[in-house]
């Protein structure tokens, strides 16, 4: 299946790209996403803290958080947009 | 025996009497109110009749320090003004950065209160040791940055200067106050007050110390906070880099992207790319700036092109202001957005209330309710920017349908027989975020005390962000009441601290208490501040409630809950049940009965006593 990966903010430098279409089994969970993008150590370390999803960064399934889904066990499915950024304030 | 972090007292500016004296601070009130918004709040309500007609002699302001402003205290130099809002009819409250109030304090005071009416134009000057009035005609229709100049005396002078422009001076009721030229105390029309009153500018120095009582103490916050606002990415770097703009391409993302005066959220993104605050930092940044004492920098310090002579300089836009000047108008155009921005700045205009009062005028265009009759021949179509910068100056000069913009989006409509279209809560307009998007900001707009402010109200877009365990609190009817009770109280305290919002992603209460206990020897426990945050907003809405509010003035345009935006492919609006369910459950939850009274228990419980 295809999987859209969008980054916003810092991410953008982070991953060298705005977005980019990812090939991953039918199913993958998004720990297997960002396993595949964090294809560095620096990009790891952007990433996870450990095998945890690092604190301040925000990943959303079709602009829904992960934690509020199954967390890095969400399954994926074809179409599926993710974002990833730092946490980011305004206002 | 030393008054620890404050200088124990208070100036009083009785303008129809042109008397000016130093009164006591009684150390009471600051142990139940501690500083910023909750002295200033307190000290109101005592001085303030609730009937008071807003632009009349009667109204008062009260500008407050705290107890952190002076010492060093990260991000600690934010005064805090409160009034009656000459838009709402309600308490209006508003808060800004800049080296303004850190100067005040200096010169001797923790608090200025301001009473009555001036027949002539004057300025407050504060020095050492004597303030007295001065006569202002010759300042009287200069910008802010022209007063500001004219007022602080050249490199060297270490005065500041705290003014409005010429919309305040023509009450123009969305006017702001300035300082450092470009910050501002922005909601709720606090310049059409000083206007009112002929204040128009108010300039001090000194060189008083704030003494601690404990330094040891006082020490250890601050060490921690330092160390953690460097942690944090947010504040480490990315509002430095990106500025708070660089929050519209994620709102977006997240469907809370207000357009065209909320009838939707729908954009293109290469429409939201061309305002977001990369483009800003790529196009327009010269460079990133901080307010006093701020380690954290979001301010934008940009450069557009001059259209006939040299370059353009200014501050801005931020995340509020690119968006109400931007999409809430139809409007992509980053350069007549930042444009638009330098003016509000000069003449003295809020941006948020400015740009949801065009969007307003812009439908009520589009829907043949304005006729080009009424505007000048002017077309005010959505999306054409090159007309912001010219109604910026007709507004704040009230020329032809500035006239119009300048009484605010909700006797605007009114006047064209649809305040229904005016997105305002108790005549306040929405900032930047649909509250369909988010029931928990839905129900901050609908209970600030001021109107829809997203800092009065309680900020929940960090909830959109992070999400809950199984229920998304942003759409949650049980968890938005204690949700939004509790962001709010966050900023009760921040306001009364004089400390920044973006302190809050760093580090929670710790730190403050600390150092608030440090500097004035009283022990400010995390209970404590919080008794104080449910104090200060009982008072807000017992001067309210006094002021003739009603649950009915808690609620939201019918266009929020008519007309249903789509948000993660399911439709989003807002039912008048939901609406009534939240409102009770936060009014229980605060000690307020069903009409949203402070019941007599809760002011026995709180000791918040009534006027006097």
């Amino acid at each position: 299946m295809t999987v859209k990966v969008k980054f916003f903010a810092s991410f953008r430098d982070v991953f060298g790209v705005r977005e980019r279409d990812l090939s991953l089994p039918e199913g993958a969970p998004v720990r297997s996403l960002l396993e595949a993008i964090a294809d560095s150590p620096r990009r790891r370390a952007e990433i996870f803290e450990g095998e945890a999803l690092k604190p301040l960064v925000v990943v959303m399934k079709n602009a829904v958080p992960i934690g509020s889904l199954e967390g890095l066990g969400t399954p994926l499915a074809e179409g599926d947009t993710v974002a990833v950024f730092p946490f980011m304030t305004g206002g | 025996m030393p008054m620890y972090g404050y200088h124990g007292r208070i100036l009083e500016v009785d303008l129809t009497e042109g008397r000016v004296e130093p009164k006591g601070l009684d150390p009471a009130l600051v142990r139940d109110y501690l500083g910023g918004r909750g002295l200033a709040t307190r000290i109101f309500c005592d001085e303030a009749d609730p009937a008071c007609d807003p632009l009349g002699p009667d109204n008062v302001i009260v500008l407050a320090t705290s107890p952190l402003i002076g010492t060093n205290a990260p991000t600690s130099c934010r005064g805090h003004m409160v009034f009656k809002s000459p838009l709402s009819g309600f308490i209006g409250s508003s808060n800004s950065g800049g080296s303004w109030a850190n100067a005040f304090k200096a010169a001797g005071y923790d608090a200025l209160v301001v009473k009555g009416r001036s027949s002539e134009p004057v300025t407050l000057d504060i020095g050492p040791g004597e303030a007295r009035l001065l006569p202002a005609a010759d300042l009287w229709g200069r910008d802010v940055h022209e007063t500001t100049e004219a007022l602080s005396g050249g490199p060297g002078n270490p005065s500041k200067v705290l003014c409005i422009g010429p919309a305040g001076e023509n009450l123009v009721r969305i006017a702001a106050v300035a300082n450092d030229r470009n910050r501002v105390y922005g909601r709720c029309g606090p310049g059409a007050v000083f206007g009112s009153k002929r204040l128009k500018a108010v300039r001090v120095s000194g060189r008083e110390k704030t003494e601690l009582a404990d330094r040891e103490l006082f020490r250890s916050g601050l060490d921690q906070a330092v160390y953690l606002l460097k942690q944090a990415p947010v504040t480490k770097r990315l509002l430095r880099e990106m500025g708070t703009a660089g929050l519209v391409e994620l709102i977006n993302l997240i469907g809370m992207l207000p357009h065209r005066n909320f009838q939707d959220c729908t954009h293109r993104e290469a429409d939201v790319e061309r305002i977001s605050g990369e483009t800003l930092a790529r196009t327009f940044l010269e460079r990133a700036g901080g307010c006093f004492l701020c380690p954290i920098g979001c301010q934008r310090h940009t450069t557009v092109p001059g259209r006939s002579g040299p370059d353009e300089k200014g501050e801005g836009p931020e995340y509020e202001t690119t968006v109400l000047l931007g999409p809430v108008c139809g409007i992509y155009d980053l350069e007549s957005i930042t444009r638009a921005n330098y003016r509000c700045n000069e003449l003295g205009i809020d941006t948020i209330s400015f740009g949801g009062t065009v969007a307003c005028a812009m439908e009520l265009f589009e829907k043949g309710l304005l006729g080009p009759g009424e505007t000048g021949g002017m077309d005010l179509s959505f999306g054409r920017g090159e007309t912001l910068e010219r109604l910026v100056r007709m507004t704040a000069g009230r020329e032809g349908i500035g006239d119009r913009l300048a009484e605010g989006s909700f006797r605007l409509a009114s006047s064209c027989g649809s305040p229904g279209l005016s997105m305002t809560v108790k005549k306040l307009e929405i900032p930047g975020y649909d509250p369909r998007a988010s029931f928990t900001q839905a129900l901050g707009y609908m209970t600030s005390p001021t109107g829809a402010c997203h800092l009065r109200g309680g900020y929940a877009v960090s909830l959109a962000f992070f999400g809950g365990t199984k229920e998304i609190p942003r759409y949650s009817l049980l968890q938005s009441p204690i949700a939004i009770r509790n962001m709010q109280n966050v900023g009760i305290l921040q306001d009364s601290l004089g400390v920044c919002r973006f302190t809050g992603y760093a580090f929670a209460t710790d730190p403050w208490v600390r150092m608030a206990s440090g500097a004035t020897g009283t022990d400010f426990s995390a209970a404590r501040l919080e008794e104080i945050a449910n104090r200060v907003a009982s008072l807000e809405r017992l001067f309210n409630v006094e002021a003739g509010a009603t649950a009915g003035d808690d609620d939201l345009p019918a266009r929020f809950s008519d007309l249903a935006i789509v948000v993660e492919g399911k439709e989003r609006s807002l039912s008048s049940g939901d609406k009534d369910r939240m409102r009770r459950d936060y009014y229980a939850i605060r000690g307020w009965n069903d009409e949203g009274r402070p019941t007599p228990e809760t002011l026995g419980a709180l000791r918040v006593r009534r006027r006097g």
